[in-house]
């Protein structure tokens, strides 16, 4: 049973992040211990601890922002639990120790929306983070949550939801950028087979390595979501509904179940809605592990407990979907925005992002970036506001090389590139992709033929294995990436990986093997020189790939700065340096793996990678 | 007659579909048997009505043989078991007449038993040599033995 | 319609036709792995890929799944759909090097080697998937499916065990392009000369190749469709659409004027004999098995050959095998003599076996049959006159090893000899068929000794039997050959055409009657009568017989107290005349 509102005003709330990221730094901890030291001073009516989904910056967990007033604390542990509440909510006193320090500031800043990183962000998906325990119904119906549903089911007509959607220029936020109004319409327009009925689903099995966007939006706002299927589902005539999660964000699906619980108690789901006589309810369907479930009619045959292999299409979901019935498939993330489209209109949606891309994105910001977290821009912003005005810029001044966007479907952005604005058709003109919005950061130590390996590892070991292309051609490229930074590339391998790529993409059966190819094509158009250093001179331009290393120590540097010190020897694992204190060590080239472990250690700069 | 071995009169009622059929197929086959038999054909050994066994001892028969289709095999379905059931009552009557049981035969022969029915003939034959003649009218019945 | 291009070529194929289908009528070949007519496109191998321009717009799409639009430019072996076509082949060609079909294609391709790393040059299996579509779709089993993922996926049973699901139906080596699933029988197979059918055969088969009518039937107890209610190939092929499913036994009452039994016989069974050795030793078989063996569309195409597949080198044919034996049957077969010679011949035809012929008497009655015996003596077949006492394989010599021995008592030398031999067969006689009992009850037929049916008159009736109207013709009614039994049936059928033609049937005459004025109305008879047609009519008080129900047994006449039953022509009256008349000497 949700607890009804209390009546109760409270001087301060404290919200305390409780995203999968900080809880897994102990923020649930922080938590107990507010709520104990709270207790202790007697401040139990004044002061109230809450915890929310994820801030989004990430980099700084754990987060509390303390309201009113948005200050922002960053990087807490339970030891300063005691002094923060003794100082500033029970004194009054706010406790800079905490706060964030922008890097190239000295002072920090307090408040939360004066902070760079949050300052360039336009929140409608992630509209309640850090505002609202996702666990209470109520706190979101204070925030206008179900207004949307109540407007959509007693004064829109299914006509007039959709042209709405479709005026608002939303587009799937899963990867494809299929314009949302027109799925709906297809699907409502879609004769019913198979005896009646229609489905909606929700595409929550986030997959790409390093994009957690999904998971913080269940985890934060689960109500968004399923606000935004009830809509949906008002609209296209659906009569029940899916959301198939991976199994890997319990939280997401514990958050997921409590609000669809809520929601249903409260006559927002289930049979005769809001007594308008419209039925619809939604489950919960979990993974099984496999990133090609991700796809859309893999998803679905997953659902009806086949094997999770996608089919040719057509026919598409919106024609013959699960069972063989009209379904809308749609990403966490459009569901997200729908309630607020339908709160404010879609002119007002329109007026954010491009000509093509309208609304906002929101973004996984990780990889070599100075504020790893999770942001919403509105699309239109350049990729060098993401990265240095909202990102912080590359740590240790390192120089920006590129951006991967679009995970492992997607290609890297060059540093030419760097003033690309974000949509849809920009991103897949440079030859990426806008993806479910994952955007990772490499320097000037990022070897790109490495991550090109890296992501077909990734889709080899997802693919499916039903087309020959991706099944044996991810295994082919995947290969000849191995040896090529193993030291052991041919002048033929990159015409052939060229080939490989292009009939690949040419012939694949599904997204996943489409778009396997993606980062070798991208990292041999923009980075081609870098897998010709592999080849030709067997050199990895960037150190990374080890096995191309030559490590030798500079004596002069070794003696007189580091004077012998010793360090490296007795760390090296195969015995392979020779050398006493005081003297100049030296690496026996025979002998060294490779490790970097001496480059590691080495205080002084005397380890030279070559 | 008078001298030398008795020769009984047997008088034999046969059903047309097994047992006469059966007498039959021993002719044909030259089976060798007594002669003693007379046989009056019927259609089914339950037409056989008790006064006829009556009438023949009468009129002079030492034995009397009903032969019937086999239990189960009659032509007319029952007929034969109609024809066990009057042999069993009447043969205990007939004892009470003072003529003995195995002067009354009840016989199970079917069309293809030709043998069977030359071994009951011969059989009958000679128990009633052995039993003698029934000698019913020793005093003054309608017809004495020799008389036409 | 639709039209479309297809390498240059213009065609019209139907709306719901596929490219793969299209190309097949332009006579354009494209090359396929995972497809088969017969299941669902799977689009998995992605060999067939070609290209396609439809409103400015080119794509490699699959054609063995995609359905035919108006307008559309196919190209089958464009600059792209050639490359990834090649590609695809030659990593499949890594993956499966031993399989055939994909040689060939890669051969047709013009590629000779594969640059990608092998893994198992032995391996057949190139995941086109067609055993699991088969499985699931044709057959309704659902036994395999794929397991894992990626390029360790594989067709498996569920965990690797063997499935309770499978049925053994083989549909998944069968529908295997590359021969990767094989089937093996675990238990062993029976001797071939055992076997009157030699399996295993299809659900739906023609009975024998000289079958009349020349019509197949659906063996329930094999057919997929009544094991799990999928597959319906059979009907999906037939054109006719003579296959109906729902067929089932119906009785029907039919009206007939006279029937005419022809029942036939069951050979011998031989095993009742266990001195011949029948059913222990392989080689020793029936006259039966011998005609299959010996036909042309039998188990080996009509080759004499041991249960080894060797061709024997010494035949033995026993005469009298249950006939003229006072423990088994007393009666002459008649049959067996002259088709004993038959055989002896055609072994002479067909083997250069030396040949056996163990009889008793040689009963050549027939046309021609004494004068085929002379040449049966003239082709060198060594006739031994005695019956054969025992048959086995205990050697006494070396000359005996691995050999049958038959052993008999030569009559006409006055010797007991020990013939070896490679193969003996038993001329078993004739006996009524299976069912004769029941049919004997339910027509009421008298059997004869021997347990034939007996005919009313071994001379003057052959054909008819006790009851009026039941005929019987062939075997069933003794042992004989065909131009006897063709006679014989010939004469039944014309027996019973002249009681149809008759146009009037007699009755009965000795039905019984009942006089009104004697009749007390006690209605003891109306319960004996077995035919029920004695009704009691209460406003008169009496018992009346139906004339048409009354077959004459006389019960009714026998227990009537008061004479007022009567049979015609059996009256009491008479009856009582016979056995004056029959006493009077």
């Amino acid at each position: 049973m949700a607890e009804k509102a209390k009546d109760k005003t409270y001087r301060l709330h404290l919200m305390v992040c409780a995203g999968t990221g900080c809880v897994s730094n102990h923020s649930y901890e922080i938590k107990e211990a507010l709520e104990k030291e709270i207790k202790k001073h007697g401040l139990e009516n004044e002061v109230t601890v809450v915890p929310t989904g994820c801030n989004g910056f990430c980099e700084r967990g754990p987060i509390l922002v303390v309201q009113p007033g948005n200050i922002f604390y960053q990087q807490l542990a339970v030891k300063d639990v005691p002094h923060l509440v003794e100082e500033h909510f029970l004194k009054g006193r706010l406790v800079s120790k905490f706060m964030y320090t922008p890097p190239e500031e000295k002072k920090p800043v307090p408040v939360l929306n004066d902070i760079p990183f949050f300052k360039k962000q336009v929140l409608i998906a992630l509209r309640n983070r850090g505002l609202i325990d996702p666990e209470k119904i109520d706190e979101s119906i204070a925030r206008d949550g179900y207004k949307a549903l109540v407007k959509a089911l007693t004064e829109m007509t299914p006509d007039k939801i959709i042209t709405e959607i479709t005026l608002s220029g939303l587009r799937g936020r899963g990867g494809a950028g299929f314009p949302t109004g027109l799925k709906w319409q297809l699907v409502r327009n879609a004769a019913s087979s198979n005896g009646g009925g229609k489905y909606i689903v929700c595409n929550g099995d986030e997959g790409d390595p390093g994009a957690f966007m999904d998971r913080s939006i269940l985890e934060a706002d689960p109500h968004a979501v399923i606000e935004g299927m009830v809509i949906g589902a008002k609209a296209i005539g659906a009569t029940a509904g899916f959301v198939y999660v991976r199994n890997e964000y319990p939280l997401a699906v514990q958050r997921l179940s409590i609000a669809l619980d809520q929601a249903r108690d409260y006559g927002l789901l289930g049979s005769d809605i809001l007594g308008t006589g419209f039925d619809f309810d939604i489950q919960i369907k979990r993974g099984a592990g496999a990133f090609v479930c991700g796809e859309e009619t893999a998803l679905m045959a997953s659902i009806e407990g086949r094997l999770g292999e996608p089919r040719p299409r057509p026919p598409y979901p919106a024609q013959s979907g699960l069972w063989g019935k009209p379904t809308c498939i749609n990403n966490v993330e459009t569901w997200a925005n729908v309630p607020m489209i339908i709160n404010r209109g879609a002119k007002w949606y329109a007026g954010i992002g491009t000509e093509t891309s309208k609304g906002t994105k929101v973004f996984s910001l990780v990889g070599k970036i100075n504020n790893t977290g999770l942001v919403e821009v509105p699309m239109g912003i350049s990729l060098r506001e993401i990265i240095y005005d909202i990102g912080g810029g590359i740590p240790g001044g390192k120089a920006f090389k590129a951006v991967q966007t679009g995970g492992p479907s997607g290609g890297c952005i060059p540093r030419e590139k760097i003033d690309l604005p974000i949509d849809y058709e920009s991103l897949t003109e440079a030859g990426s992709m806008m993806g479910s919005g994952g955007m990772v950061i490499m320097d000037q130590d990022t070897c790109m033929v490495d991550i090109a390996r890296y992501f077909l590892s990734f889709t080899h070991e997802e693919s499916c294995g039903k087309c020959t292309p991706c099944r044996e051609g991810t295994k082919a490229m995947l290969d000849i990436l191995t040896r090529i930074t193993a030291g052991k590339g041919t002048e033929e391998d990159i015409g052939l990986l060229q080939d490989l790529a292009l009939s690949i993409k040419d012939s694949a059966l599904c997204g996943l093997g489409k778009t396997a190819p993606n980062p070798v094509l991208t990292t041999l158009r923009y980075f081609r020189d870098e897998y010709e250093a592999h080849i030709r001179t067997k050199k990895c331009p960037a150190h990374v790939c080890r096995q191309l290393n030559i490590y030798t120590i500079n004596p002069e540097t070794c003696v007189k700065v580091g004077r012998g010190c010793d360090v490296c020897r007795r760390n090296c694992a195969s015995d392979a340096i020779t050398g006493q204190k005081n003297e100049a060590h030296v690496i026996d080239r025979a002998k060294c793996i490779k490790c970097g472990v001496c480059f590691d250690v080495c205080n002084f700069g005397a380890v030279k990678v070559d | 007659m008078s001298n030398g071995t008795f020769e009984p009169r047997l008088v034999g009622f046969l059903c047309n579909w097994c047992s006469y059929t059966g007498a039959d197929l021993a002719g044909t086959a030259r089976m060798v048997y007594a002669p003693n038999i007379r046989i009056i054909r019927v259609m089914c050994s339950g037409r056989v009505d008790p006064q006829f066994v009556l009438k023949a001892f009468r009129e002079g028969a030492d034995g009397v043989l009903i032969s019937g289709c086999h239990p189960g095999d009659c032509h007319y379905q029952e007929g034969n078991y109609k024809a066990l059931r009057r042999h069993r009552l009447l043969s205990k009557m007939l004892e009470q007449f003072g003529i003995e049981k195995e002067r009354f035969r009840l016989e199970w022969v079917s069309a293809s038993e030709g043998t069977k029915f030359q071994l009951v003939c011969n059989e009958f034959t000679e128990q009633i040599r052995k039993l003698g003649p029934l000698n019913l009218h020793q005093n003054g019945g309608r017809h004495e033995q020799g008389q036409a | 319609m639709v039209n479309l291009t297809i390498d240059g070529k213009q065609i019209q194929v139907e709306e719901s036709a596929t490219i793969l289908q299209a190309a097949k009528k332009a006579e354009a070949k494209i090359p396929t792995l995972c497809y088969h007519p017969v299941v669902e496109p799977y689009a998995a191998c992605r060999v067939c890929m070609v290209e396609v321009s439809l409103k400015g717009k080119a794509d490699l799409v699959t054609s063995c799944n995609t359905k035919v639009q108006e307008g559309m430019d196919v190209q089958t072996n464009s600059e792209r759909a050639l490359r990834a076509r090649r590609l695809n082949v030659e990593m499949l060609l890594a993956r499966a090097p031993a399989a055939e079909p994909l040689r060939q294609i890669a051969k047709e391709l013009g590629i000779k080697k594969t640059r990608f790393a092998v893994k198992d040059p032995e391996e057949k299996c190139i995941l086109c998937g067609l055993c699991v579509r088969a499985c699931e779709q044709i057959v309704g089993a659902s036994a395999i499916s794929f397991i894992e993922r990626g390029t360790e996926r594989k067709v498996s049973t569920p965990f690797g065990e063997p499935s309770e699901a499978c049925i053994g139906c083989t549909a998944c080596a069968y529908f295997c392009p590359t021969g990767a699933i094989t089937c093996e029988d675990k238990y062993g197979r029976k001797v071939i000369h055992e076997e009157m059918y030699l399996g295993p055969t299809t659900a739906i088969r023609v009975p024998s190749r000289q079958a009349v009518p020349m019509v197949p039937f659906i063996d329930k107890e094999a057919c997929i469709h009544f094991k799990t209610g999928e597959c319906k190939i059979c009907a999906k092929v037939c054109d006719r659409e003579a296959v109906n499913y729902e067929m089932d036994d119906t009785l029907r009452d039919l009206e007939v004027g006279s029937i005419i039994l022809a029942s036939g016989f069951k050979p011998f069974d031989a095993r009742r004999i266990p001195a011949y050795g029948y059913g222990r030793f392989p080689n020793i078989i029936t006259a039966m098995e011998f005609e299959r063996l010996v036909n042309a569309s039998g188990p080996t195409g009509g080759k004499v050959l041991m249960a080894n597949g060797e061709e024997p080198k010494a035949v033995g044919i026993i005469h009298c095998v249950g006939s003229r034996d006072e423990n088994y049957n007393a009666y002459c077969s008649r049959v067996c003599c002259m088709y004993s010679l038959k055989f002896a011949h055609l072994l002479g035809e067909k083997t250069k076996a030396t040949i056996y012929d163990f009889y008793v008497d040689m009963r050549c009655f027939g046309k021609g049959y004494e004068e085929f015996y002379h040449r049966l003596l003239k082709e060198g077949t060594k006739f031994i006159r005695g019956r054969v006492s025992e048959i086995n394989d205990l050697a006494l010599t070396e000359k005996e090893e691995g050999k049958l021995i038959i052993r008999v008592e030569d009559t006409l030398i006055g010797t007991v000899r020990r013939i070896p031999v490679d193969m003996a067969i038993l001329a078993v006689g004739l006996e009524p068929s299976v069912d004769h009992n029941q049919l004997a009850k339910k027509f009421n037929i008298s059997c004869s000794q021997d347990t034939f049916f007996l005919e009313r008159h071994p001379k003057l009736a052959p054909v008819s039997s006790f009851t009026d109207g039941i005929f019987l013709a062939g075997t069933c009614q003794g042992p004989k050959d065909i131009p006897d039994t063709v006679a014989q049936a010939g004469a039944a059928v014309s027996e019973a055409l002249a009681l149809a033609d008759a146009g009037k049937v007699e009755l009965e005459p000795i039905t019984a009657e009942i006089d009104d004025e004697l009749c007390s109305g006690c209605q003891i008879c109306v319960g004996l009568c077995p035919f029920t047609s004695i009704t009691y009519d209460k406003d008169k008080g009496i018992s009346v017989i139906n004339d048409a129900l009354c077959k004459g047994c006389g019960t009714c006449v026998a227990a009537c107290p008061s004479g007022a039953s009567q049979q015609k022509h059996f009256r009491d009256a008479q009856i009582f005349a016979e056995i004056e008349g029959i006493l009077l000497v």
